[in-house]
């Protein structure tokens, strides 16, 4: 089985950064439960329930996690929709 | 632990409010919730139904003392022009629905909010209001499509932050405030957990996987 042509792929993960500055952080709080926040991440962006259950572990353990990453204004819809649903969430340079 | 909303004591969805309109937690049972055909089947006995219609009044009038009233120019609302405040609520408990969208940049969470926190109040507003009109009269059983779950947990989520913020609610603190199970003033924190059970049963009826 050959292996996947690999040449430009640091060009396109630079590029990818530059494409995607900003990031959303979901912060812990006291009342949101773990099944809620796991559910909301899944419905939001459409992760696995385990990549949702792993960010939800990181917020819950390290008090916070970074969601999804992308330009400015679709962080600011990311922070509204996750507002929406009650979580904590801010964006910020990544 | 004092309790944040102490300024607050008319309001509703603090210790007092509730204590006010009667709502004393008691009749109520664990939260019953079971699937029928892949649906959630809430059952509510008289006395928890009458809690939700109590709570989700205190709610409704909370957030509206603080919503813009809705435009009826045709105009306004098919663009959307919102002119929200700027700043957050003073009230905890309502500026914990509201959050600022920056951490460490007053101006651009200012501007956000002003876009963004009248539309999120509506909504918030008309799924408390839906979920009162989906209740039985008494007692009964809700059955909930795929819409309504959604609108219940989002909204029971929304109860429990505002009452779980004006009552200091922490993760490691004593659940009950500190209250013996059957004092009077364990009466709020009874209904923050049952609304806590609530909510993780309808999480549970539509586990995405």
């Amino acid at each position: 089985m050959a292996a996947p042509e690999r040449t430009g792929e640091t060009d396109t993960e630079e590029r990818a950064d530059i494409d995607r500055p900003w990031v959303t952080i979901v912060w812990n709080d006291p009342i949101n439960l773990m099944s809620y926040v796991t559910h909301i991440l899944q419905k939001l962006f459409g992760y696995s329930k385990d990549k949702a259950t792993d960010l939800m572990l990181d917020v819950h353990h390290k008090g916070r996690a970074a969601v999804s990453h992308g330009s400015r204004e679709q962080m600011e819809n990311d922070v509204s929709r996750l507002h929406a649903a009650g979580l904590w969430a801010t964006l910020q340079r990544d | 632990m004092g309790d944040p909303a102490a300024g607050l004591t008319a309001a509703g969805l603090t210790a007092a409010g509730l204590t006010a309109a009667g709502l004393d937690g008691s009749g109520l049972v664990m939260a019953r919730v079971r699937r029928s055909r892949g649906r959630p089947v809430v059952s509510l006995s008289a006395a928890e139904t009458h809690l939700l219609r109590g709570l989700l009044g205190q709610f409704d009038e909370t957030l509206a003392a603080r919503a813009p009233a809705r435009s009826d120019d045709p105009l306004e609302a098919a663009v959307g022009i919102a002119d929200g405040p700027a700043e957050p609520p003073a009230d905890p408990g309502l500026a914990r629905l509201v959050p600022a969208g920056y951490r460490d940049d007053p101006e651009a969470a200012a501007e956000l909010r002003r876009l963004t926190e009248p539309a999120l109040l509506h909504a918030k507003i008309d799924a408390a209001r839906r979920l009162v009109e989906s209740l039985p009269e008494r007692s009964g059983k809700v059955t909930l499509d795929g819409e309504s779950a959604a609108g219940w947990i989002g909204t029971l989520n929304d109860l429990r932050l505002v009452l779980g913020t004006r009552l200091g609610v922490t993760e490691d603190g004593d659940p009950l405030g500190g209250h013996r199970r059957t004092a009077p003033r364990a009466a709020p924190y009874v209904i923050y957990h049952w609304l806590t059970a609530l909510q993780d049963r309808l999480v549970d009826a539509v586990d995405l996987d």
